[in-house]
């Protein structure tokens, strides 16, 4: 699973069709790929690619709202960075939805040159998402090429115990240990031992 | 409350009588003997006193009283003077107390009337701001695509190979969405025209007495003097009669605003109605500060106005209530000194 970080799509929720229009033909003319949909439905059904992308959402749409959808994203699995426009936004509304994670929060009619600019927040951020997950990805995968055994005496060794501490515990001697920590380090791509824990570290949160 | 007329009692024509009734009472207590305690009926000048003037004018009148019953203390030639001292005494009294709570009753009164002004304005604002939020969001569709469009089109014709077929399409969209926005625009318009109008044959005396009656509380609070002026015999008018008294009841507010921003005269508002070439005629004329030549070309057009907390759409929805109606409403200058507005109803046909 490699995305290709260079591709990335706008994906646009607005139940106006002719704002539709217009936008799609604005990415258009910067070059960027857009899909539009008319509910959030219409989205939630189509398949999306693994790209960076971001989503334009409207406020106020018959069925479900953009602020109820916001809400509902990370439940429904869809990490996909948010710009908010709507045709009537008080502050607080923009600042709730801000709060809650949006990149902006832009109100009808908005500037293109804005919009752009908040979309090239957006795609940024879930570029470094990506390769964030990327490298998680990575790191999971190097772990899970270690030994049991091997995985015993890496958490030992972050610990701070010596290789003849972690001989007595694991009940095996010190060659092995040696050995064994030396083949993790190479799996691991570890340079140090401060590598060493720093990977361990990252791993915690990924593990379950 | 049989007439309009007659509610609005004249301040002046009060205060006579009551001048009229202290002296009197002044003259009754005088010549008769001490045992005969006239004094206390300055009480009653007090209570209808309480009902019609302001405090200051209250409270001189009371002193007065006073005065005057010590006065005839004094000149009254004839009884027990022992007698004559307690019921003056008495009077004093009575006097003062009837004066203290009829004051005090006014107060009250003026706060209950105070908060029912507020509540009625913030129900009114509170519809009016939920429709121009819709009417906002609505046209911010057709302007945020218009906008959107216009980027990308500019975004076409700049490029080192402009692509003129996309900018054409781009501004075939802005065509279509500025369209769109006027139809939104057109729909605004006939917003208040759209409630069809529920026509029925009535007496329009009656309809114009009930709305006086009804803005008595306003128009007491404001001092103003209402001249009801209703010809007699009028036959009777073919329209909505809730809509028809919406109109009457906004016009006399209007009136009731502009005589009281005007203070140097005696705010004064005259309704009247009349047959006028087989049309039945309603006019509203005050005697504020008139109209500004702009005033009198914008004044029924959406979302002007000259009020400070205005919206600006009272004589808008007048004029759509009056049209819708079959009839029309104008204005001119009143010959009271300040604005004018009439509005002409058909009246309702033997057939009909």
């Amino acid at each position: 699973m490699t995305p290709d970080l260079a591709a990335p799509t706008v994906y646009v929720i607005d139940d106006d069709a002719s704002l539709r229009a217009g936008l799609a033909d604005l990415f258009d003319s910067v070059s960027l790929t857009t899909q539009v949909f008319a509910s959030v439905q219409d989205f939630l059904a189509e398949p999306r690619g693994d790209g960076p992308a971001c989503l334009i959402l409207d406020v106020r749409m018959p069925g479900q709202s953009g602020t109820d959808f916001h809400q509902q994203m990370d439940r429904l699995g869809v990490h996909l960075p948010v710009i908010f426009i709507t045709g009537h936004g008080d502050i607080a509304m923009g600042v709730k939805a801000i709060k809650d994670g949006a990149v902006d929060f832009l109100t009808k009619p908005f500037r293109d040159q804005d919009l752009l600019d908040a979309v090239q927040v957006a795609l940024e951020r879930d570029r470094q998402r990506l390769a964030q997950a990327v490298s998680n990805a990575s790191l999971l995968d190097r772990w899970r090429s270690l030994t049991p055994g091997e995985r015993d005496v890496v958490r030992l060794v972050v610990r701070g115990q010596l290789n003849k501490q972690i001989a007595a515990e694991l009940d095996v001697k010190e060659i092995t240990v040696k050995v064994r920590r030396a083949k993790s380090m190479k799996k691991m791509g570890a340079a140090s031992l401060t590598d060493l824990v720093r990977m361990v570290d990252e791993l915690a949160p990924l593990e379950n | 409350m049989a007439s309009a007329a007659r509610t609005r009692s004249n301040y002046a024509v009060v205060l006579a009588a009551l001048m009229f009734a202290v002296a009197a009472i002044f003259i009754a207590d005088t010549v008769t003997d001490y045992a005969v305690a006239v004094a206390i009926f300055h009480t009653a000048v007090m209570l209808v006193a309480t009902r019609f003037l302001g405090v200051r004018a209250v409270a001189a009148l009371a002193t007065a009283c006073v005065i005057l019953t010590c006065l005839s203390f004094i000149l009254t030639p004839s009884g027990d003077y022992k007698i004559g001292l307690v019921n003056t005494g008495i009077s004093i009294v009575a006097i003062g107390v009837t004066a203290y709570l009829g004051l005090k009753l006014k107060g009250a009164e003026a706060q209950v009337h105070e908060a029912r002004e507020r509540i009625t304005r913030i129900a009114r604002l509170t519809t009016l701001g939920q429709l121009t939020a819709s009417i906002a969001h609505e046209v911010s569709q057709p302007l945020a695509a218009i906008a959107t469009s216009a980027g990308a089109g500019r975004r076409w014709l700049v490029q080192p190979q402009p692509n003129t077929e996309k900018a054409l399409a781009a501004i075939d969209r802005i065509m279509l969405d500025a369209e769109r926005a006027s139809e939104i625009l057109d729909r605004v318009r006939r917003l208040a025209r759209n409630e069809a109008p529920a026509s029925s044959i009535f007496d329009l005396n009656a309809a114009v007495t009930e709305i006086i009656n009804l803005s008595a509380s306003a128009v007491g609070a404001s001092g103003a003097i209402i001249d009801a002026d209703l010809a007699d015999p009028l036959p009777d008018a073919f329209a909505d009669r809730v809509q028809v008294q919406q109109v009457v009841s906004n016009l006399l507010l209007n009136g009731l605003e502009a005589v009281a921003s005007a203070s140097r005269r005696t705010p004064r508002i005259s309704v009247t109605t009349r047959l006028t070439d087989a049309r039945l005629r309603v006019t509203v004329a005050d005697n504020g500060d008139g109209l500004s030549s702009e005033a009198t070309e914008h004044l029924y057009d959406a979302f002007w106005t000259t009020k400070a907390d205005g919206f600006g759409l009272g004589l808008t929805i007048c004029r759509a209530i009056v049209e819708a109606n079959g009839g029309r409403i104008w204005t001119e200058a009143s010959p009271l000194g300040g604005a004018s507005f009439s509005f002409e109803l058909p009246v309702a046909r033997d057939d009909a």
